[in-house]
């Protein structure tokens, strides 16, 4: 194989191979790197709900705009009392504020639905976490303007009709010219009567005048005092009253500002407030917790080629948040436990010390683990199968495929007892495993294994654990 | 009555007995990969023989496919305006089904093909059953690493299948075309998704499964001369691309 002018063939193999996978690796990095919504991203930003009335057309995962810019995106779609719940995730860098207004639109020809929110005054307070943004418009959709459209056009042929049949043909138009006609006569009657009663008119127009000279004089006098409507107004003692009636009312609510009286402790005292805000922290943080917390119950069992035999795990996985979790697990390993024991025994003054290494085949062994997430590295630490350790896990394709490297059983005595697996979950409740079980023993323990499991939530687990005190 | 009932079941019974074999194959291969000795030299030389020397015929066959499906999908979208929507109509064709398709039947062509004429022809001069008797087992020798480099070759071929089809796509869609480019790739980005191609890579993988392990049982159970190699290739490449159209689906049903 050449390619202008140089030569493939004195490569080796190796750096054959590696080159072309190599060049599959760049392209397919730089593929991801252009859609550009790499699969690494866990959850992120904070939600808010919105109610709609109709979120027709609507889809999860779409995009949320403000401005045309893209903040976030439709995380669930609910129905709650006859209304429909949308979630949104927006981006934790962005501040919604308390009088921000969502609506649905539509874009392009298909009508693709999407949301967009339209920012509020920035003086309004932010928006918290969970929130709810309380003002939405359901935009009028192609359809529903049409349908209004068709009956506004209904209307106007409707009127356009009677219209025609009024004026239309000889006898619509005699009638119009006669109606033109007694329209002149009447404006010709007007302009008479106004000019034969000229006179008439020139004398009412100066008693108006007069008339409003007089009341003129009248409100002076009330102004100066005279007269018993111009007293009542004028006194200074009415004023002083007043006046007095004014004050207390601005001492009690100066009390009352102070927290003086009982009232004013009410509506004054720190502590109250504190106390309120602290009870519904607590209940909001309560809620949040019994709604986030997932107990999931799972089964597996391992086929061990080299041994021949089936080994079993039952666990119980509590998982408070997204990114942790805890694990307490029940393995029946068919290898057995075992256990070493020296027994020192002095007869006659000669000390016999007997060393008994025991392989009890029925015992059950336990794990009880802490596990936290980054993104998609898993760490676990705490018992393997009653002895301590730590292990690695790494999620593929939205955790369908899990990657496991799993290290204890450190005695002084053996190797470490380490463990790889790979769990593929193909369908929802139903994963298939594989692997290498114990690749460094020195006991001759070392097994390849493959073997399947069930996993599920259990929510009767979940109401009992989260009503327990933590 | 009862000649009927032999009649019509022995091709049952061939078909029973055909899976069952190829069960076992698979089972027995998977159980030689864990033990050792590791021949990775006799890997790699497989991982170049299906990888490497197949590049020519995937680049052809996805560039054409990409440029092939631009052309026709212009004239459908034109219809309605959608020319912007080309670009993203192929390049999901290309990554879910007819990068990981084509490519595999290429491969199939290429590699499965010779897969059974090599270990066939090494079957009827029994130089099989000479590797028995310096206890190399031929399923460890021969078979483990053509499986191992088909599914590990095939993802890397298909990934290139689809960016090469892409491209060739774009270059019919933008420069013959005249469909805008930043329109193009915009409407590639924004309905392509990752898992889109991951899937595909994951479709490939069983692909270069079937083809591998489909090529080495008809190679392994050859029988009757070079009329008999001859029969095995044929059937090899009928048998896995019939069996790479029904996965497909499957796969697809079970994926997306």
């Amino acid at each position: 194989m050449g390619i202008g002018g140089f030569s493939l063939s004195n490569l080796s193999i190796e750096a054959k191979v590696g080159v072309f996978v190599i060049i599959g690796m760049i392209i397919l990095g730089y593929m991801s790197m252009r859609l550009g919504k790499l699969g690494f991203k866990m959850d992120q930003g904070f939600e808010v709900k919105v109610y709609f009335d109709s979120a027709s057309g609507l889809e999860e995962d779409v995009s949320v705009e403000i401005a045309g810019v893209e903040v976030g995106r439709v995380s669930k779609i609910l129905l709650e009392d006859g209304k429909a719940l949308v979630i949104l995730r927006i981006d934790s860098n962005v501040k919604l504020r308390k009088d921000v207004k969502a609506l649905i639109k539509s874009r392009g020809i298909l009508g693709d639905k999407y949301v967009v929110l339209i920012q509020g005054s920035p003086a309004a307070p932010l928006i918290e976490p969970n929130g709810r943004i309380i003002s939405t418009t359901t935009a009028t959709d192609l359809e529903s303007l049409m349908n209004v459209l068709g009956d506004v056009a209904k209307d106007i042929s409707r009127l356009t009709q009677s219209f025609a049949n009024v004026m239309g043909g000889e006898k619509g138009e005699a009638s119009l010219r006669s109606i033109i006609d007694s329209m002149k006569a009447v404006a010709e009657t007007l302009n008479r009567t106004v000019q034969e009663n000229n006179k008439g008119l020139v004398k009412i127009i100066t008693n108006l005048s007069e008339f409003s000279a007089t009341i003129n004089e009248i409100s002076s006098k009330i102004n100066k005092g005279e007269g018993s409507i111009g007293k009542l107004i004028n006194e200074e003692d009415t004023v002083k009253r007043l006046n007095g009636t004014l004050a207390s009312l601005k001492e009690i609510t100066e009390k009352i500002n102070r927290g003086e009286g009982s009232l004013g402790k009410l509506i004054n005292e720190e502590e109250t407030v504190e106390n309120i805000n602290s009870t519904l922290t607590s209940i909001n943080d309560y809620m949040q917790k019994q709604e986030s917390f997932r107990t999931y119950l799972d089964y597996r069992g391992e086929y061990l080629f080299d041994s021949e035999e089936v080994k079993s795990y039952l666990t119980l996985r509590i998982q408070p948040r997204e990114d942790k979790y805890y694990l307490l697990q029940i393995v029946d390993d068919p290898s057995g436990v075992e256990s070493e024991t020296d027994i020192t025994t002095t007869t006659n003054g000669v000390t016999t010390t007997e060393h008994i290494e025991k392989n009890e085949k029925n015992k059950i062994k336990f794990s009880a683990q802490i596990a936290k997430r980054y993104y998609d590295l898993g760490l676990r630490g705490g018992i393997f199968e009653s002895t301590g350790g730590f292990a690695f896990d790494y999620y593929l394709f939205k955790d369908r495929l899990t990657l496991s490297l799993e290290a204890f059983d450190f005695d002084s005595d053996s190797n470490a007892h380490l463990k790889f697996k790979a769990d593929f979950t193909p369908f929802k409740h139903l994963y298939i495993t594989s692997g290498f079980d114990d690749f460094i023993s020195d006991k001759g323990n070392e097994s390849f294994f493959i073997g399947a499991g069930i996993n599920f939530l259990d929510d009767d687990l979940k109401t009992l654990l989260s009503n327990l005190p933590f | 009555m009862i000649r009927f009932l032999e009649f019509a079941g022995r091709p049952l019974v061939f078909f029973i007995e055909e899976c069952g074999r190829i069960m076992l194959l698979l089972l027995s291969t998977i159980s030689w990969m864990f033990r050792p000795p590791f021949r990775f030299r006799v890997i790699f030389k497989q991982m170049e023989f299906v990888g490497v020397n197949s590049v020519g015929v995937v680049l052809i066959t996805g560039a054409f496919t990409g440029m092939v499906l631009a052309l026709q999908t212009y004239h459908g979208f034109k219809m309605f305006g959608g020319e912007s929507l080309v670009g993203s109509t192929l390049a999901l064709a290309m990554t879910r089904e007819l990068g990981p398709v084509f490519t595999a039947l290429m491969v199939t062509g290429r590699v499965g093909s010779a897969m059974a004429a090599e270990l066939g022809t090494m079957k009827v001069t029994e130089q099989i059953d000479a590797l028995n008797t310096m206890s190399v087992n031929p399923i460890q020798y021969l078979v483990m690493p053509r499986i191992i480099a088909a599914i590990l070759m095939l993802p890397v071929l298909t990934i290139i299948s689809d960016f090469v089809g892409i491209v060739g796509g774009y270059f019919v869609g933008v420069n013959l075309l005249k469909i805008n480019s930043g329109i193009f790739i915009a409407k590639i980005i924004d309905i392509v998704d990752l898992d889109d191609i991951f899937n595909g890579l994951i479709k490939a993988a069983f692909f270069g499964l079937i083809l591998s392990l489909v090529g080495c049982y008809k190679g392994i159970y050859t029988i009757g001369g070079a009329e008999g190699v001859g029969r095995a290739t044929t059937q090899s490449v009928v048998l896995s691309s019939i069996l790479i159209f029904i996965s497909d689906y499957f796969l697809t049903a079970v994926m997306f």
